[in-house]
């Protein structure tokens, strides 16, 4: 086991992998993050030495990850709704807020769109 | 016109006999069985799809062999463990009992080897030096030895001109050895990594430290493993512009070297003083000291720099450099600097320095082959590359017409560079080794070898050979195995 910002990680997870179970990381910011550590995209979290290990949980502690991020996604909606614009409605409705067309194929919107938005990560709020 | 009895017989397998006639039936005498499977078909109609079968009465036993989720045992078939289908894979076997052992061949030897007089024969590779090739990794396992008793090669046209490259070495001067570097080429499954084996033999025969970087069919490390980012690296410190080294790679690399070399590592001892970041016992032989870089991966690359090093000093055995899969370099690799931007090949130590040696700018002062096999299967596409050696090779069948670089190509710079000799019509150190087709001669001996080991049952003369030679494309050596041993109609 292998502790990386405070979770656990088995030996054989790929680094990437455990990396973008973080919610904010995705593929992008994951390879940035990698390429700058220089840790190959097929490493396994149990190959990294300790001191990149430590390294990359002071990055990911200074990056806005997590609740962090989700605070911030969740503020701009909720100024955008108590402003009483347009989006901010349509957000509180839970339909589409860019114009698309409303008669059929909104279910992205559904599941999405709402005020306290967080998707998926390691921590719930 | 058909004859009549055909359409007699057509009529009387007709089954509908209502469209013959009452006339025409007595004359076609109906008497005789007609052969028809209708009878057997119709009898016992088979339920439809679909349908459901009723369930078995009460008290009637059934068979069911079907493993459904209800099943208790579930799927009891023992899985194989990880990593245990691609070794299976990617196994060497290297002999085949059921072959016939083949009395009259000889192994090849340490004093003929370089003569050169074996041409056209064919040669067993000895026991101790099959140990060491399977430790460089030199055999392939889509290579056809596990279909003989033994290991053994043709000593073809190219394989003389290689073994005259290595007398050339050994002849030179003491104090001005030469250093040559070739580039194998050719068609597909035209030989070229069996040559660049045969040179590795003639290596270890002779006792030279042999290097290999081999393709990786099998395991890393491997040409194909330097550049597409399986294993670790970081950059070097203290290198402008950056340089990445690969610690794991080089470790395994030493260990492999180690083992195939031993003991020539063995009887040397170590006499300029490394400046290692691990002690090194004092009186240490090379032995110890590449142990040392195989054991410690982060030690491992200024311990390879060391034992280069030790081996330059003036005295030691030549070294052949070889590698196989060229294109997998000559390309940017798959790994990232710091700056998200691809690493070129080029900008990894090991790569480095075998571009290093095999453009010219580092030379052995013991002497030394550096060889580079192209492949034509597993590789990746490098424009540049393609270029310097077609130019090199038009060069030698026609130096007044040169080719030039198509504009529509992009252009890797640095692999230009790195092979400016291949099209340099003044330089001579750095050439191509076309590996063609097998003379009909050639093709005979190999055939009879496949003969004598009771692999190709078939009378081997003129005929056979000429045919067999054609079908494999003018002689292409793979496909005179595929055609004449693989092959059973």
């Amino acid at each position: 086991m292998v502790f990386i910002f405070g979770f656990n990680f088995t030996e054989q997870t790929l680094v990437k992998r455990s990396l973008e179970t973080f919610y904010g990381i995705g593929p992008k910011v994951s390879q940035r993050i990698m390429a700058r550590f220089h840790i190959q995209p097929w490493a396994k979290v149990g190959s990294l030495k300790n001191s990149t290990v430590m390294d990359l949980t002071a990055e990911l502690s200074e990056m806005k990850i997590e609740n962090d991020l989700r605070r911030e996604v969740q503020d701009n909606i909720r100024r955008l709704k108590d402003m009483g614009t347009y989006r901010g409605r349509r957000h509180a409705m839970g339909l589409p807020v860019r114009g698309q067309r409303t008669r059929t194929q909104i279910a992205t919107a559904r599941r999405l769109n709402k005020i306290e938005r967080g998707g998926s990560g390691r921590v719930q709020m | 016109m058909p004859p009549s009895i055909c359409l007699r017989s057509f009529s009387q397998l007709s089954l509908d006999r209502s469209v013959h006639s009452l006339a025409s039936r007595s004359r076609l005498s109906p008497h005789a069985a007609c052969f028809s499977t209708s009878a057997a078909r119709f009898a016992n109609p088979s339920p439809k799809k679909g349908r459901v079968v009723a369930p078995p009465k009460r008290g009637q036993k059934t068979l069911n062999v079907k493993r459904g989720r209800k099943d208790p045992q579930g799927d009891v078939g023992k899985r194989p463990a990880p990593g245990e289908r691609k070794a299976q894979r990617k196994r060497i076997v290297l002999r085949n009992d059921n072959a016939l052992e083949v009395t009259a061949l000889h192994d090849m030897a340490k004093a003929t080897i370089l003569s050169g007089l074996d041409e056209g024969r064919v040669l067993g590779i000895p026991e101790n030096v099959v140990d060491a090739l399977r430790a460089v990794e030199a055999f392939k396992p889509t290579q056809g030895w596990g279909l003989f008793w033994r290991p053994a090669t043709l000593m073809r046209k190219e394989t003389i001109q290689m073994a005259g490259l290595l007398k050339e070495v050994e002849e030179s001067e003491e104090g001005q050895k030469k250093t040559i570097r070739r580039v194998l080429s050719g068609e597909r499954l035209g030989g070229k990594s069996t040559l660049l084996l045969q040179g590795l033999t003639m290596a270890f025969l002779r006792n030279w430290v042999v290097i290999n970087l081999p393709e990786g069919i099998t395991d890393y490390p491997a040409a194909q493993d330097i550049t597409n980012a399986h294993t670790e690296y970081a950059p070097l410190p203290g290198s402008q512009p950056t340089q990445y080294f690969q610690e794991t790679y080089t470790a395994n690399l030493l260990a492999q070297t180690l083992k195939a070399n031993e003991p020539v590592l063995e009887s040397i001892n170590v006499t300029t003083n490394p400046s290692l970041p691990l002690p090194l016992p004092a009186n240490a032989t090379l032995k110890q000291l590449v142990e040392l870089g195989a054991v410690n991966p982060e030690a491992s690359w200024p311990v390879f720099l060391a034992l280069w090093e030790e081996l330059s000093v003036s005295g030691r055995p030549s070294i052949l450099f070889a590698l196989d899969g060229l294109s997998h370099i000559m390309k940017d690799s798959d790994y990232l600097s710091a700056e998200v931007k691809p690493i070129h090949a080029h900008d990894l130590t090991l790569i480095r320095h075998f571009i290093d040696c095999l453009s010219g700018q580092k030379s052995l002062p013991n002497g030394g082959v550096i060889l580079a096999a192209t492949s034509r299967s597993n590789c990746p596409s490098s424009s540049a590359l393609e270029h310097s050696i077609q130019v090199a090779e038009q060069l030698q069948r026609d130096p007044n017409n040169l080719l030039h670089y198509n504009p529509y190509k992009k252009v890797d710079q640095r692999v230009m560079d790195a092979l400016k000799d291949l099209r340099d019509p003044e330089a001579k150190g750095l050439d191509v080794i076309k590996v063609g087709g097998l003379s009909k001669d050639e093709a005979r001996s190999i055939m009879e070898y496949y003969a004598e080991s009771g692999m190709l049952r078939a009378k081997v003369d003129d005929g056979f050979v000429s045919e067999k030679w054609s079908l494999a494309g003018m002689g292409n050596i793979g496909e005179l195995e595929r055609a004449s041993v693989r092959q059973r109609i």
